[in-house]
């Protein structure tokens, strides 16, 4: 093979399907994108990620970059498959973990339950020592019990063990001290603690956080030692890459070390593709729209940023208040809102669609898998918007008598006829999801008209019309490599790390400028040596400086960019007057009150050879060529109207059709309304325009 | 002839009326100005009918769920003549004489939505003000004897006319403030809160019409109704009496009596109005009702004005539970919460199989303050405290949550608290002290050590169910006290659980000891590998095992 030919692969573990893209340049500089998917292999992930890239006929060997998002760390928590830990903390906090912050988000629940922590109490041991918030050592760390206290853990058959001390965010000497303590004393076990993966106040969060690394650890690293072998065994000789929380990929060797960051990062790559994508369609503010079979998940880019948060929070719902987990995780909100999701009707006559799923297995009524509740994708079926003979691709003949069946039970209970009731389905699907748009905009200060709508996954084509009708949003793209969209973010990647360090300094403060430029110079020195000790060049690493402000003693800070080099004291006025603007953006007013900087937050990235999109050819084909047919589809409040047909594979970049049109392909199928209008861009990717159409 | 709606149209614009309200509540947290607000969210918003009946809320807390209905009936009352409420009137009340509930720090903003000339329905919010004046910083003391003495009163008044702000009325508001910037902040973010309703009610009626929209109003009521009777149903009908000693030595009593369709709360024997600030306005008393009502019949999120139809509420003026002005209430939450806790007790005692045995049950009110040892400046804090709920037929209660007064709401880290405030968290674990043993136990309470680091602090607390404990069920035992020790550098202890501005030194340390819940069923029945569990974790002693598990009896009898 040519030393210029390239071959680029990312592979996404999802609940149901594992996705494929590839991107392939060849010896002549032609670039093909190819897409595959096969069905997800729990509890053996691997084996589906070796079956994807059997399907797509790829060769292992050519391979020079793979990435890779998996399911298996939340998986593991949320199944509560991990490993037996401990914990070893401060003296006089062993029931943090237990105490928690005494929420209950289900409050007319009197019987509530509150999460089980991760490790019982008798598995959780102090010892003395302390540090003062400001760092300074109030009292030295006495070892003189961890013997005994690794005994009892060794006796009790422990495999991991977290360590979290009190304010080892602003020192992490007692932590560092420790955890080479636990290693000389018992070599074999895991150990994690909490200043390897956040350097934030909050003692709950921070120790749960080490708590459910330590948990997964064995686990994760278990897994990523199997994929790594099973991909050498087929000779890749390439570099793995593994898909964070924070939108970017980071090696194995250091996923392995703290797998606890990989707990989200199938979404975060659909809402980085969504970035990614709507900076080569010329669009900074984008909402991403992510239909799945079970849930629905939206993110928000404003001026081409993402929001990073750290309160992350497994399990979290309305009737649990979950657990926290303080990793860089992009911003998203996710709902029980999908294709699978189950219609039904309470004891009240009241239509609810979701949370509950049919999962995979049996699906949907109309895979004829024994399903027997309706769900949105067989509502969808019955109206017509998805066609019943091109189901899935043409491989499932839809049972459009069971779906009609099920249907029917639904409408007798509601008073109301089949067709009825299937709109209703997707009336109140859509308004569940409308209502989860308005919380990543809406609800943060942002207004959704400002916004484009990237929608993939395989319902997005089928419902972003309707949302972004009822949200105000003009324009709806629907990505070329839609159905495997998340895998496509995967190759826009670069290898990031975000560092994030509380520490306390006001701005008054006549050495302000000095104190940051201390942190920031240590993040960053910290940074580049373990990018460098991971073999990448010194020169391709570039950050980006945040710092997190607040008006003096408020609870919650602002995230405000700041620029690179050294901090001059002039700077720091500047400083707070840009504060006091994104403050007013924000919270529409300001204050004359003494700023603070309570926290640094600096990302590190490196490109690793990203995904340059090249435009596809146009054979010349008619539009009219790509029509497949004419049917009657029933477009809810627009009524049934007859809608043209057109094969998404045919479409090509330049051409222009309006709705009621459907575009079908075999693993989306795009719901245009009337009246809007459509061009396929150069790369493939569908914009709508969604003024002038009607629901 | 009445028009028929599509139930799919109607079920919409209710769901649609919910994430309203909690729209105006993230509004409302993203622009207050007070931590009170943003952080524990001492607040609530709310949707109301005409009326004055709840069509939706967002709330971080229960019990501002029933409050703001209340005020909209009194504005009704009150501006009761055709053409007294006007397109663009907003008003202001947080008087508990007039539709303000709770106590005067407690401020409801109001607004009517019009729509084609006609008020469609009111959106409305209440939030805690740091300061409104009165006779100490904060507002709330527990040496008022009037209201007078609790701040300013702003019994149901314009705040807007037409649009337009009435100048007069934010001047003497500014002016009567501690706090005249916190209080500008977050009364404007109130304002931005409601507005914010009125927008997303207008874009409802807009979209489906005027009639659409109060059918479904209309519906939504009949649902929560729907919801109450179908429950009560399937309760036990019967009457249900309880007298209760309290801390202070007064006896409370109910009755309720639940019907086929009725639930009617009884308070009509209960002592004079206090003297101090211990009383509850007859709405407050109403609100603590509803609770109640509301977890007893189903936990669902959606409640409304139709949840509490079938409820009554009877009591005396004069009483503790419908005093007169000018009764100060500044401690309301502490009688509120007792008298909640009385009515659970009552049915508790005759339906064991529906509702958990007593937990802490008090808002442990915990205020201190001073100057910060390492930046010079004044620190207070102001937080309610956690404990342990009581066991139930199922299972343990919960160790550390808050009482069934507050929800969603967060503790203060400790590190967070050492850097702002300058103190020493030297402990924050559970309450080792027995209590609450059952076949299934209570919870376990709290126990949190500050150490003051500087001389001249202030220490303020109003604890209830310190004298007596949390109440057991079917045979458990009684849980454990709330309380607060001092532990003073001599080597003294003194142990508080009412007192008012104590002052402290550096290294004197506060210990917040709070209850743990009362336990279900006699512990001898409690299974043998949870005792061992409970034993292997250290939630009981050896001692206790056998003492209240007998667990060397049982063990023996068993192999």
């Amino acid at each position: 093979m040519s030393s210029s030919e390239v071959l680029r692969i990312a592979t996404d573990v999802g609940g149901t399907f594992t996705d494929l893209v590839y991107l392939h340049i060849s010896p002549k500089g032609e670039q093909q994108i190819g897409t595959a998917k096969s069905d997800t292999t729990p509890p053996d992930y691997e084996k589906g990620v070796m079956k994807v890239l059997g399907q797509a006929d790829l060769d292992p060997s050519a391979v020079d970059f793979f990435a890779h998002g998996t399911t298996v760390i939340i998986n593991a928590l949320t199944e509560r498959k991990g490993a037996k830990t401990a914990l070893i903390t401060t003296e006089g906090f062993r029931d943090i973990l237990e105490i928690a912050r005494g929420n209950r988000p289900d409050f007319f629940n009197l019987e509530y339950k509150k999460p089980k922590p991760f490790v019982p109490r008798y598995l959780r041991r102090e010892i003395p020592g302390r540090m003062s918030y400001k760092g300074e050592e109030l009292k030295p760390l006495d070892f003189s019990g961890l013997p005994a206290i690794l005994d009892d853990f060794k006796a009790d058959g422990v495999e991991a063990i977290a360590l979290c001390f009190l304010n080892s965010y602003a020192n992490s000497k007692h932590e560092e001290e420790a955890v080479q303590k636990v290693q000389e004393l018992w070599p074999e076990v895991a150990v994690v603690a909490s200043y390897q993966i956040t350097r934030e106040w909050r003692e709950y969060e921070r120790t749960n956080t080490a708590v459910l690394s330590a948990y997964v650890q064995p686990v994760a690293r278990h897994y990523l030692d199997r994929l790594h072998r099973s991909l050498t065994e087929k000779g890749m000789k390439g570099s793995i890459y593994i898909m964070q929380s924070n939108c970017g990929v980071d090696t194995v060797k250091s996923a392995r070390e703290i797998p606890i960051t990989m707990i989200e990062s199938g979404p975060a790559s659909g809402v980085w593709g969504t970035a990614a994508l709507g900076q080569i369609i010329g669009e900074e503010n984008v909402i991403a729209l992510d239909i799945g079979g079970t849930t629905a998940k939206c993110g928000l880019i404003s001026d081409g940023h993402i929001k990073i948060n750290t309160d992350y929070m497994v399990g979290r719902s309305q009737t649990s208040a979950g657990y926290p987990v303080m990793v860089p995780v992009v911003d998203l909100v996710e709902i029980g809102n999908g294709g699978g999701s189950i219609a039904w009707v309470d004891e009240f006559q009241k239509l609810h669609v979701g949370p509950q799923s049919a999962g995979a297995l049996p699906g949907p009524v109309s895979y004829g898998k024994g399903g027997r509740d309706a769900t949105t994708t067989d509502a969808n079926l019955e109206l017509g918007r998805i066609n019943p003979n091109y189901f899935c691709g043409g491989t499932i003949t839809a049972d459009m008598d069971a779906v009609g069946k099920s249907l029917d039970t639904l409408a007798k209970k509601l008073g109301t006829s089949r067709k009825e009731a299937a709109r209703g389905i997707v009336r109140i699907a859509n308004n569940n999801m409308v209502n989860t748009l308005k919380l990543v905009s809406v609800n943060r200060g942002h207004d959704p008209r400002d916004f484009t709508m990237i929608a993939f996954g395989g319902g997005g084509g089928m419902h972003g019309c309707a949302l972004a009708v009822e949200l105000g949003i003009k324009k709806v793209v629907i990505p070329k490599q839609s159905a495997v969209f998340s895998a496509w973010g995967m190759l826009m990647s670069d290898l990031r790390r975000d560092y994030i360090q509380t520490r306390i300094i006001e701005l008054d403060d006549p050495k302000a400028s000095e104190h940051l430029n201390e942190s920031f110079g240590a993040l960053e020195k910290q940074a580049l040596d373990e990018f460098t000790r991971e073999s990448v060049d010194p020169s391709k690493v570039e950050f980006l400086r945040y710092g997190r402000f607040r008006y003096q003693n408020q609870a919650h800070s602002v995230e405000v960019a700041l620029p690179d080099g050294t901090v001059e004291e002039a700077l720091i006025q500047e400083i707070a007057d840009n504060f006091h603007q994104v403050y007013e953006r924000e919270y529409t007013y300001r204050l004359d009150a003494p700023v603070e900087l309570v926290g640094f937050h600096v990302v590190a990235s490196a490109d690793v050879g990203k995904l340059t999109l090249e435009e596809l050819p146009a054979s010349g084909r008619k539009i009219k060529d790509t029509i497949k047919e004419r049917r009657k589809v029933d477009y809810t409040d627009a009524g049934e109207q007859e809608a043209v047909i057109y094969d998404g594979s045919l479409l090509e970049p330049g051409m222009r059709f309006t709705g009621p049109a459907i575009v079908e392909d075999p693993g989306d199928t795009i719901v245009v309304m009337p009246g809007m209008q459509c061009h396929v861009d150069e790369y493939g990717n569908i914009h709508i325009q969604t003024q002038g159409g009607t629901r | 002839m009445k028009e028929s709606y599509d139930p799919i149209t109607t079920e919409i614009i209710q769901s649609s009326l919910q994430a309203a309200a909690d729209e105006m509540f993230a509004a409302m947290r993203r622009t207050a100005m007070s931590a009170i607000i943003y952080e524990v969210l001492d607040m609530g918003t709310a949707i109301c009918t005409k009326d004055g009946e709840l069509a939706s809320s967002g709330a971080g807390i229960p019990a501002f769920v029933g409050m703001l209905d209340k005020a909209v009936k009194r504005i009704n009352e009150k501006f009761d003549k055709p053409g007294d409420i006007k397109e663009g009137d907003i008003f202001t009340t947080n008087d508990p004489f007039n539709g303000g509930v709770t106590h005067l720090n407690d401020v409801i903003v109001l607004m009517p939505i019009f729509a084609e000339g006609e008020i469609v329905c009111w959106s409305a919010n209440i939030a805690h003000w740091n300061d409104i004046g009165g006779m100490i910083p904060g507002s709330m003391s527990i040496d008022a004897t009037e209201i007078f003495q609790e701040g300013l009163q702003l019994p149901g008044i314009k705040l807007f006319s037409r649009g337009e702000p009435i100048q007069s009325v934010f001047d003497i508001l500014e002016a009567n403030s501690r706090m005249p910037d916190f209080l500008k902040g977050d009364l404007w973010a109130g304002i931005a809160s409601i507005r914010a309703g009125e927008r997303r009610v207008l874009e409802i009626v807009n979209k489906y019409g005027k009639g659409a929209f109060l059918h479904a109003l209309e519906e939504y009521m009949n649902y929560g109704e729907r919801v109450t009777l179908s429950a009560l149903k399937n309760l036990p009908h019967e009457k249900f009496t309880l007298s209760e000693e309290q801390d202070s030595g007064q006896v409370y009593t109910v009755t309720i009596e639940i019907t086929e369709t009725e639930f009617i709360v009884d308070l009509l024997d209960n002592p004079d109005q206090d003297k101090g600030p211990f009383n509850i306005s007859r709405d407050s008393a109403v609100t603590s009702s509803q609770l109640i009502l509301k977890s007893l019949t189903s936990t669902d999120t959606i409640c409304n004005g139709g949840t509490f139809r079938p409820l009554t509420v009877k009591t005396r003026e004069g009483s503790v539970f419908h005093p007169h002005r000018p009764a100060a209430m500044g401690i309301y939450y502490e009688v509120d919460v007792r008298l909640y806790d009385l009515i659970w007790r009552a049915l508790a005692e005759k339906m064991p199989e529906r509702l958990p045995a007593g937990g802490f049950a008090s808002i442990c009110g915990t205020l201190f303050g001073g100057i910060h040892p390492d930046t010079g400046r004044q620190y207070s804090i102001i937080e309610p405290e956690l404990g342990g709920w009581g066991g139930s037929c199922r299972a343990d209660g919960n160790p550390a949550i808050f009482s069934g007064f507050h929800g969603e709401t967060y503790n203060c880290p400790a590190e967070i608290n050492e850097a702002r405030n300058g103190l020493l968290v030297d402990r924050m674990s559970l309450n080792e002290e027995e209590g609450g043993e059952g076949k299934y136990r209570g919870g376990k309470g709290v126990c949190i050590e500050y150490r003051i680091r500087s001389d001249n602090a202030w220490f303020t607390a109003a604890y209830t169910r310190s004298k007596f404990p949390p109440w057991p069920l079917k045979g458990g035992r009684h849980g454990s006290p709330n309380y607060v020790e001092i532990l003073r550098t001599d080597g003294s202890r003194e142990r508080h659980s009412v007192v008012n501005a104590l002052t402290l030194n550096t290294d004197d340390v506060i210990r917040v000891m709070t209850g743990n819940g009362a336990g279900y069923g006699n512990p001898e029945e409690r299974d043998i590998e949870l005792i061992k569990d409970d034993l292997k974790n250290g939630y009981i002693t050896e001692e206790q095992a056998n003492k209240y598990y007998k667990l060397h009896k049982r063990v023996k009898v068993e192999h």
